[in-house]
């Protein structure tokens, strides 16, 4: 796997790319916390609110595949959960949409709410993950007061997933062309066991040696980045379109759609 | 077991979210005083690690084309001590969130306290419980094997609790539970069978590394694993005594909402005495008293069918519309911006 294979996109530059992770992280908690506050049976406002996010990633240049792969791969638990709400609430229920009108249960109603949600947000934070660099992010956490030592664990992790992941890949292809059949479960099991076991050994190795580079460079345990945060005007002014987006949704759409 | 933001309450979110960063802030302050900057980069690796070890899967027995993998909190509780291990898990957790899109930003609370602090705690007291004293071949394999049943059993049958007492699914919590606890019992068999395994590999390749040795290591004092695993019982036996206590609470609230209506009647579609039945029971242990047919908009009978119908239609189809502008908007943008560039 290419070192930030998945989020690729962070590294591109536009206005929405430019702006303070802070405020972007902020804006993300708060809009997540606007849509799980919605009523659980209006399902059209949905749509209203996926014009944030959608704007977002529309002007940061990702493509929308790309977000609704990401969604797709991340959605089966909650896709399971959504999909028995039908079997147990089977309160009738009517739904309108335009000139169609539909007699559904509750159940469904309740499911496409979930999923609906479920959307609206991951988008969301999509558009968040991929419009800033991970490195930023950290930052901007430190700022708003998560602890150092796990901002550090957070970035040295980051740093080093995508390293020992291509290592691993290495030695899944070593075993899949030299394993051609199924050699039963014990087998099976002592052979994953020892690759986990030799991975384990050789990151610990890993891990000195790159304790003694670290401190070579001046390694004091404090985490440096070169990005200075700062409030710029554009960072204001997304935090202020942020909230009249989410003001007029509460009290000019909302009263009309539900 | 990544909960997603749709299956938690705000509050039930907020709670878990200020006892998860509680926890957290109280972990780091007191690892603060063991770790040196030298630990710091293991622990990122050994984070690392644990999400390449994820992808080490393995044939199961008896069901041809499943596999299984490592998990990894209760190896890594073993190997670094629970405090460093509970920081390393939900490291990991919150990278799944932010990078891979996995498990909702305002579930993280609930992810993390399933994921990371249960099972490191959990899964190295019982461990400890076992292999204390000398360190024998089939202790450290039974240790390791039951520490990782129970640990993961105790984050899996947290979520349904959580999304229970958030009120959003309406899967009545025995089943939900029953299912996770289930399914889960699997998911910590292979977790322990590998666990052991890597241990054994371990041993012989490393024995330094699981006799505790290994630098950078925090060990739990007797008395503080005594005390862990008397707060795991006395906090799981509240919280099932509260769930308990859940469900006479939820049929009183929803009888108490009725005189106020006295116009709503239970809507039964179908007059099958089972299915009868079944909605009964249903209406009695639905956790969202507040929640019927009256409340929406979209399924409102009351009002006349033309208007509901097209503000909705309008609702969606004006965010459509919205949407296609913007995205000309930015396409054009960006368009201008490449001819200044040249």
């Amino acid at each position: 796997m290419h070192h930030a294979y998945l989020d690729k996109f962070a590294y591109q530059d536009s206005p929405v790319h430019r702006l303070d992770s802070r405020v972007k992280f902020i804006s993300l908690v708060v809009f997540t916390i606007a849509v799980l506050s919605l009523p659980r049976t209006s399902v059209s406002i949905l749509a209203c609110y996926a014009i944030g996010p959608f704007a977002v990633l529309a002007v940061g240049g990702i493509p929308l595949r790309f977000a609704l792969k990401q969604i797709m791969l991340v959605s089966p638990f909650i896709a399971v959960l959504a999909l028995s709400c039908p079997l147990y609430d089977k309160t009738a229920a009517s739904a309108y949409f335009g000139p169609c009108a539909f007699e559904i249960s509750q159940g469904w109603l309740r499911c496409f709410a979930i999923l609906g949600k479920f959307v609206v947000t991951m988008l969301a934070l999509i558009a968040l993950v991929s419009t800033t660099p991970f490195s930023d992010l950290l930052v901007g956490l430190q700022k708003l007061g998560t602890p150092k030592l796990l901002v550090i664990q957070l970035g040295l992790l980051y740093r080093y997933i995508f390293v020992l992941i291509d290592k691993v890949q290495h030695m899944l292809r070593a075993r899949a062309s030299r394993k051609l059949r199924n050699l039963g479960y014990r087998q099976e099991l002592r052979i994953a066991s020892s690759m986990v076991g030799s991975i384990l050994v050789r990151s610990i190795d890993t891990a000195e040696n790159i304790n003694i580079a670290m401190q070579g460079r001046g390694f004091d345990g404090k985490w440096r980045s070169l990005n200075k945060l700062q409030m710029h005007s554009t960072d204001w002014l997304f935090a202020a379109i942020v909230c009249c987006f989410l003001l007029i949704l509460e009290f000019f759409i909302k009263p009309i759609l539900i | 077991m990544h909960m997603a933001n749709e299956l938690l309450s705000v509050p039930v979110a907020a709670g878990t979210l200020g006892i998860a960063a509680g926890a957290l802030g109280i972990i780091c302050k007191k690892a603060k005083e063991y770790i040196t900057s030298d630990k710091l980069a293991l622990m990122g690796i050994l984070g690392a690690f644990i999400f390449a070890a994820q992808m080490v899967n393995f044939q199961l027995p008896g069901m041809p084309g499943t596999s299984g993998h490592l998990v990894g909190a209760v190896l890594l509780a073993i190997i670094l001590g629970p405090h460093l291990a509970a920081i390393v898990m939900s490291s990991i957790v919150i990278v799944q969130c932010l990078i891979f899109q996995d498990g909702g930003l305002l579930a993280l609370g609930c992810n993390i306290i399933n994921m990371a602090l249960v099972p490191s705690y959990l899964g190295y007291g019982i461990y400890k419980t076992i292999t204390i004293g000398k360190i024998s071949r089939r202790r450290l394999y039974f240790g390791g094997l039951l520490a990782c049943i129970i640990s993961i059993e105790a984050g899996a049958t947290l979520v349904p609790i959580q999304a229970f007492i958030s009120g959003v699914l309406v899967v009545p919590l025995k089943t939900f539970l029953l299912t996770m606890v289930g399914v889960h019992l699997l998911v910590g068999i292979i977790e322990g069978l590998i666990t052991v395994a890597v241990l054994g590999y371990l041993q012989q390749v490393r024995p330094d590394i699981v006799s505790e040795k290994l630098s950078g290591k925090v060990r739990l004092s007797k008395k503080a694993v005594l005390i862990t695993l008397g707060a795991f019982t006395i906090i799981t036996a509240g919280g099932l005594s509260l769930v308990a206590s859940g469900f006479p609470d939820g049929l009183e609230w929803s009888y108490a909402q009725r005189p106020d209506q006295p116009d709503f009647k239970p809507v039964i579609s179908n007059e099958d005495p089972r299915i009868t039945a079944v909605d009964e029971f249903q209406s009695k242990y639905t956790p969202m008293p507040d929640y019927s047919g009256r409340d929406s908009k979209m399924g409102k009978p009351a009002k006349p069918v033309g208007t509901a119908g097209w503000t909705s239609f309008a609702g969606v189809v004006g965010s459509i519309l919205t949407m296609c502008l913007i995205w000309l908007l930015a396409k054009l943008l960006r368009k201008n911006k490449k001819i200044h560039t040249q």
